[in-house]
């Protein structure tokens, strides 16, 4: 029994000294990072970190990152405790905010947002929609599918757009989706902008119909039981709206063409911003000018606050990041296809290498 | 050394061991309310009343610049933390749970006792007690899965088209998201405890009572509700303050089927509703990002109405079960 476990022992110390050699020889040979880093924030990032830090662990084994799908609110708030490194965010930190803590807002990619309906009979085709008709299905104040504002706008579908109740859906808990909706309805519609306004959770006008749901899965799974339903659903869970077989609509942009959300109506719309992006890259996407440009698009942000203790922690912090913005490395195509997101202009990943270098 | 000594030697330690247990668990009702009115404080001193009284929830514009400020507290301008619509939701989930919940337990319980054969007995009780064990969010996913469906599909047409002279029932029924699918599902939640505690009410009366009943003639249903229901009225209403309690403090079940009204009262029971603690839930992450923090201390002063409801309600069915007891012996 004893000698059993002094083989395991002298067995144990050669593992531990095996290992330790071939760790030295591979920092001796190539400056490796190493450590442990905690994303936490946005569950609309959370599926793309999560194929991100698979391969990016595969690749520096020293390396740990603990990813956490908490919401974005939570991601700011524990990056500036200190208690993650990476808060995850679809929305930029407000000036309040930034008054309070001064953080990094950095984007890592390009999401976009479609509208869904559950309409019988028009969820094969694509109903047009502005921000006035959104705000008005949304406070109440157009309340049937075939409101003269709709047929409208929409004179093909005139005889199909139903008299029926509209059930209006909106997210119940904080979100970057409701953040990027309020923005569009605010920026194309003056008394939106002075009602209910915009951010990441919102005061809702009354509307008897209308119904919250629990997350993106919330909205999907609502708007395909309820007919005669809209909702605001972001484009990673593009492939759920499409099983649950729901419509999306051509959204009103400011030059006032109709766009459906697609590769380059997104990626026109992120052009049309990369020259008001400023250096903090604090901006709003949506109602992006341009004939080509789909409406509600954003960055997707990390929020990371620029006084990291410790030259190791901050080194590896520095080198995801850096590695998450590249086109060959987390802005590759096999990782944002996935989630359908679009990768940053090359300008803007310019702007946040230079934001990346501020860590310190 | 023996078994004597050790035992004495032991009895001052299981004395102080149980006493901390006991301090302990009596401590943290106290420091959770401590907690809750020191950081509340600035809230309530900003919403005074109006946490009680407001209709509207408004966290205020965190993109503006500009601030309000009132008692000497800040908050972003455009702010109002009106919990009225919340207190009006958790209560009346919780009354139209015990609605549905009383008489069905009070059946189940009946038949549990007098009428499943005695070799089954175990596993009826069995059964009900895994209903307990169900975690709450598989109720919500249920509920909205089939539940909710169901209701606005299948209940709520059928209502409009036949029921529509019931007062609370005409009306939008909109997507099944509401104040019926909230009470099925939290009425489902509390039947086990409810069903547990009048069993055990029952079981404690003498068999006498109903046996006699029998005896004299009369039907099961007779001697349920003319001879053992009067002896376990205390008991039964003790088991439903109990079940009230719990419903009330519901979250995620709720949260998932309730429809998250805010700014609106439902108009008929099949309209969205939101209760305190899924508004706590829900709108917690965004209330992290107020600057001003307001936001976070007003849903703390929710969260303290909420505590000072369950703490009225848990202390009368305390107070009720005692008189429960006494009249039992």
């Amino acid at each position: 029994m004893r000698k059993l476990a002094l083989t395991a022992l002298a067995l144990a110390l050669t593992a531990g000294c095996a290992s330790q050699t071939t760790t030295t020889t591979a920092t001796a040979t190539a400056p490796e990072v190493s450590g442990r880093l905690l994303e936490t924030g946005s569950t609309l990032l959370y599926p793309l970190m999560n194929l991100w830090v698979a391969s990016y662990q595969k690749q520096h084994a020293g390396v740990q990152i603990t990813t956490q799908g908490t919401g974005s609110g939570t991601g700011i708030s524990q990056a500036i405790a200190g208690v993650a490194q990476i808060g995850a965010s679809d929305a930029y930190m407000s000036d309040a905010q930034m008054k309070g803590t001064p953080m990094l807002n950095i984007p890592l990619a390009i999401s976009a947002q479609q509208i869904n309906y559950n309409v019988p009979g028009l969820n094969g085709v694509h109903l047009r929609l502005s921000g006035p008709v959104l705000a008005g299905i949304y406070s109440g104040k157009i309340l049937t599918w075939n409101d003269p504002a709709i047929v409208g706008i929409n004179p093909r579908y005139a005889s199909k757009l139903p008299h029926h109740t509209i059930v209006p859906i909106h997210r119940s808990d904080g979100s970057g989706d409701t953040f990027i909706f309020s923005q569009y309805l605010s920026y194309s519609t003056p008394s939106w902008a002075q009602g209910p306004g915009m951010g990441t959770t919102i005061s809702w006008p009354a509307v008897a119909s209308g119904v919250g749901a629990n997350g993106n899965p919330g909205m999907v799974e609502t708007c395909k039981n309820t007919p005669y339903s809209i909702a605001y659903i972001g484009v990673s869970f593009l492939d759920q709206t499409q099983a649950a077989h729901l419509g999306y609509a051509a959204l009103r942009n400011r030059a006032g063409a109709f766009v459906l959300p697609a590769h380059a109506t997104i990626a026109a719309a992120a052009q049309a911003m990369v020259n008001k992006t400023p250096k903090d890259e604090r901006i709003s996407l949506v109602f992006a000018p341009g004939k080509q440009s789909y409406p509600i698009i954003n960055y997707e942000y990390a929020i990371v606050n620029p006084h990291q203790t410790g030259a190791a922690a901050r080194a590896n912090l520095v080198a995801f990041l850096s590695w998450a913005i590249l086109p060959n490395g987390g802005n590759a195509s096999r990782f944002l296809d996935e989630v359908h997101f679009l990768p940053l202009p090359p300008s803007i990943v310019k702007l946040s290498k230079e934001q990346i270098a501020k860590i310190h | 050394m023996n078994n004597l000594t050790q035992r004495a030697r032991m009895q001052p330690v299981l004395g102080v061991g149980t006493g901390i247990a006991a301090f302990a668990s009596a401590a943290i009702v106290f420091l959770i309310l401590i907690f809750l009115l020191v950081f509340a404080w600035p809230a309530i001193r900003f919403n005074g009343s109006g946490i009680l009284t407001g209709v509207i929830w408004n966290i205020g514009n965190q993109y503006g610049s500009s601030t309000v400020t009132h008692n000497g507290v800040t908050a972003q301008a455009g702010a109002s933390f009106g919990g009225l619509v919340f207190v009006f939701g958790t209560i009346a989930t919780s009354a139209l749970a015990m609605v549905i919940a009383v008489p069905l337990s009070f059946l189940v319980a009946v038949a549990l006792v007098y009428r499943v054969p005695r070799k089954l007995q175990p596993l009826a009780n069995t059964l009900v007690e895994l209903m307990a064990g169900v975690p709450s969010v598989v109720y919500g996913l249920w509920g909205i899965v089939v539940l909710v469906p169901w209701v606005g599909n299948q209940l709520g047409p059928f209502a409009q088209a036949h029921l529509s002279w019931v007062p609370l029932v005409r009306g939008e029924t909109g997507s099944g998201n509401g104040l019926l699918a909230a009470g099925i599902i939290l009425a489902l939640m509390v039947l086990p405890i409810m069903v547990a505690t009048l069993r055990d009410v029952i079981l404690a009366q003498p068999p006498t009572i109903f046996e006699a009943s029998m005896a004299l003639g009369s039907t099961t249903w007779q001697a349920v509700t003319r001879a053992v229901f009067p002896s376990v009225r205390k008991g039964f209403l003790a088991a439903v303050l109990v079940a009230l309690g719990r419903a009330l403090g519901e979250t995620m079940a709720v949260l998932m089927v309730c429809g998250a009204a805010i700014n609106q009262f439902p108009s008929n029971i099949f309209q969205a509703v939101n209760t305190i603690a899924a508004v706590i839930v829900s709108q917690l992450d965004s209330a992290l990002t107020d600057a001003s923090g307001m936001a976070q201390r007003s849903l703390a002063e929710l969260a303290l109405v909420l505590f000072l409801i369950t703490l009225v309600v848990n202390v009368v069915a305390r107070l009720t079960l005692r008189g429960a007891d006494r009249s039992a012996q």
